[in-house]
């Protein structure tokens, strides 16, 4: 990098710092500290929610899914627009009715005390574990391609994000995402038009996308309904709706995003601008990697974008086999540049013959390439036992490293280290507050003035410095890093499905629901252990389960006396 | 549970209601997914 980046760098992460910290100031009680003082406007509060579910993986890992596998994983957001306005309909008019601070406070009054704990030690559970994954996916990410230590670059992030958060809570929180999403959309936007730009000077934008077309890497909408494919508009809408459902309504790091809004109409518009927001900005990021694509037919790739599994295989016995894989690739890869550059002529030309001639023969192309791509990756896998041989993490920030100018790259960077950050801050955040209100504030008792701010500034430090500890930890994962990848969808059915016995089957009662949890807790786990379903399904298996089994339980016992919240 | 009781914040600061709202959302996303698909069949 040079020095234009590392001050552009610098800079953005010295101004989020000194934003959050000065926005934050003067929490005086533990409701302040926690609940942000009530008083964020609709534009912050959907900001925050933003902020908080984009990690540095999205923007890194979100491009590259589009240059491999074309722009579908756009359809695994599809159920949000649809949660959120279930949710501004059910839940935050509820949340806000009851002033609760956390969400699990009202299964509480619904069920009872056992209910609660068991869905806020749940969220606890998958939440801490998973914050250490997105401040360490993109530390290696970082380390592989830059040679920055990886240590470094998790003790930088975690220490940057504790001294705003910890200090502040959640007004903190809140105000640095809203600069952290200024950084990262100006960064990704600049990305997407200098890409375009980049393009030789004879390939127009109508071109580019008549490449990545022709070639699969538009493939937007797939209406095929099969549960084992991860992402088509059937498990968009339907997984995809249980997931958000269950992410908006029930998860504390983003409960705790809307219920800073000043009231209810603050709070549901914060959710619904996310909402519309989310499905047109991930299109975006995906065209962007399917630019990429576009760019890279027209200049040589590398055969596999992640430089630390290739010095392995450099390193061992199938050296040779792997330098001779690596040269007729690049020469597929230069005939490939050729087909390219005719079916563009072609298309200028406007013979249709010619063009669907010249398409045919640059699929045929780049058929060719991807099975001797996949003869290196072979090598790479035999010379790596037991890790995922995928590069797709790696694939935007090699291409901005090594094709953008500078001062843009620093920016692209810093917004990579926001998008950690804003993760990161959201959901320790989120877990200081649930560790105060569920368990201390709970269990234990105490004051809700300045001394809670000391045990949510303490609790929030403790999930900080663990969230480093375990992504130091997560290097030595190796594969089981995916189990934890995908640990939100085998919690989130449980949890939601706790909700809805709370709030929709009334003969319920606390116990019978807490033990439907339990047993449908285990059903979803033995879906991922012992079937190939895909993960966002476990989200409605798990829901069902709960609601199912409870209604099954109560039958055999008397209907509920109890009153709902709200009652 | 009255879950769906009436918003007693009145109503939004635009288009007048907020099934309006809801549906401009939801509208939205439907628009979305038409674009989406046409996006790929004229690209393809």
């Amino acid at each position: 990098m040079s020095r234009l980046d590392w001050f552009v760098l610098g800079a953005a992460l010295l101004f989020v710092v000194l934003w959050g910290l000065y926005k934050g100031r003067g929490a005086t009680t533990g409701e302040s500290y926690i609940g942000g003082g009530r008083d964020h406007r609709w534009w912050l509060v959907g900001l925050s929610i933003m902020a908080t579910q984009a990690s540095a993986i999205t923007f890194l890992s979100t491009p590259g899914l589009a240059y491999v596998d074309g722009m579908r994983f756009v359809q695994f957001y599809f159920g949000m627009p649809l949660a959120a306005v279930v949710l501004s309909v059910t839940l935050i008019p509820l949340y806000h009715r009851l002033k609760v601070s956390t969400a699990y406070e009202i299964l509480e009054a619904r069920f009872d005390l056992k209910t609660r704990l068991l869905a806020a030690i749940l969220f606890l559970i998958q939440r801490g574990l998973a914050v250490g994954l997105t401040i360490f996916a993109p530390a290696l990410v970082l380390s592989v391609l830059l040679g920055w230590s990886i240590h470094a670059n998790i003790l930088l992030v975690g220490v940057l994000v504790m001294l705003y958060t910890v200090t502040g809570g959640t007004k903190a929180v809140a105000w640095a995402h809203s600069s952290q999403m200024v950084i990262i959309a100006g960064g990704m936007l600049l990305a997407g038009v200098m890409t375009a730009h980049r393009l030789p000077a004879h390939v127009s934008f109508s071109d580019a996308l008549h490449v990545a077309g022709g070639l699969g890497r538009l493939n937007v909408i797939d209406t095929h309904f099969d549960v084992n494919n991860r992402y088509n508009l059937w498990s968009g809408l339907i997984g995809g709706f249980f997931l958000m459902l269950s992410y908006f309504g029930t998860d504390q790091s983003q409960v705790q995003r809307y219920l800073a809004g000043s009231d209810l109409t603050q709070s549901r518009l914060g959710l619904l601008l996310n909402a519309m927001l989310k499905v047109p900005m991930q299109f975006l990021i995906l065209l962007l990697g399917a630019l990429v694509f576009v760019f890279y037919q027209f200049q040589a790739p590398p055969l596999f974008f992640n430089p630390g599994p290739v010095r392995q295989v450099l390193a061992g016995p199938d050296a040779a086999a792997y330098r001779a894989v690596e040269a007729r690739f690049a020469q597929a890869r230069a005939g490939q540049s050729q087909q390219a550059e005719a079916y563009v002529t072609a298309r200028h030309g406007g013979d249709a013959a010619l063009i669907a001639a010249n398409k045919q023969r640059l699929q045929q192309a780049q058929a060719e390439s991807e099975t001797i791509r996949r003869e290196g990756v072979a090598l790479i896998e035999k010379a790596n036992p037991g890790t995922n041989p995928s590069d797709v993490n790696y694939i935007f920030l090699a291409y901005v490293l090594g094709s953008l100018p500078v001062g843009l790259v620093g920016l692209v960077i810093a917004a990579v280290f926001s998008g950690s950050m804003s993760s990161m801050s959201g959901e320790i955040s989120a877990l200081g507050a649930t560790t105060v209100v569920d368990l201390w504030r709970r269990l234990i008792g105490g004051s809700q003035g300045q001394r809670e701010v000391w045990v949510g500034r303490l609790a929030t430090f403790a999930w900080g410095c663990f969230a480093m500890a375990f992504a130091e930890y997560a290097a030595r994962l190796g594969s089981l890093i995916e189990a934890v990848n995908i640990l939100g969808s085998l919690f989130y059915g449980t949890i939601l499905g706790i909700f809805i016995t709370a709030f929709y089957v009334k003969r319920v009662q606390g116990g019978t629901a807490f033990y439907a949890a339990l047993v449908a807790e285990v059903g979803v786990l033995a879906c991922f252990k012992f079937t190939q379903i895909s993960f966002l399904w476990y989200n409605l298996i798990g829901c069902v389960a709960v609601v199912g089994l409870a209604w099954a339980f109560s039958l055999l016992r008397p209907p509920a006396q109890e009153a709902a919240p709200g009652q | 549970m009255p879950v769906t009781e009436p918003d007693k914040e009145g109503v939004p600061p635009l288009l007048g209601s907020w099934k309006r709202i809801y549906a401009l959302v939801l509208g939205e996303l439907v628009l979305c997914i038409l674009l989406f698909r046409l996006f790929s069949w004229a690209f393809s």
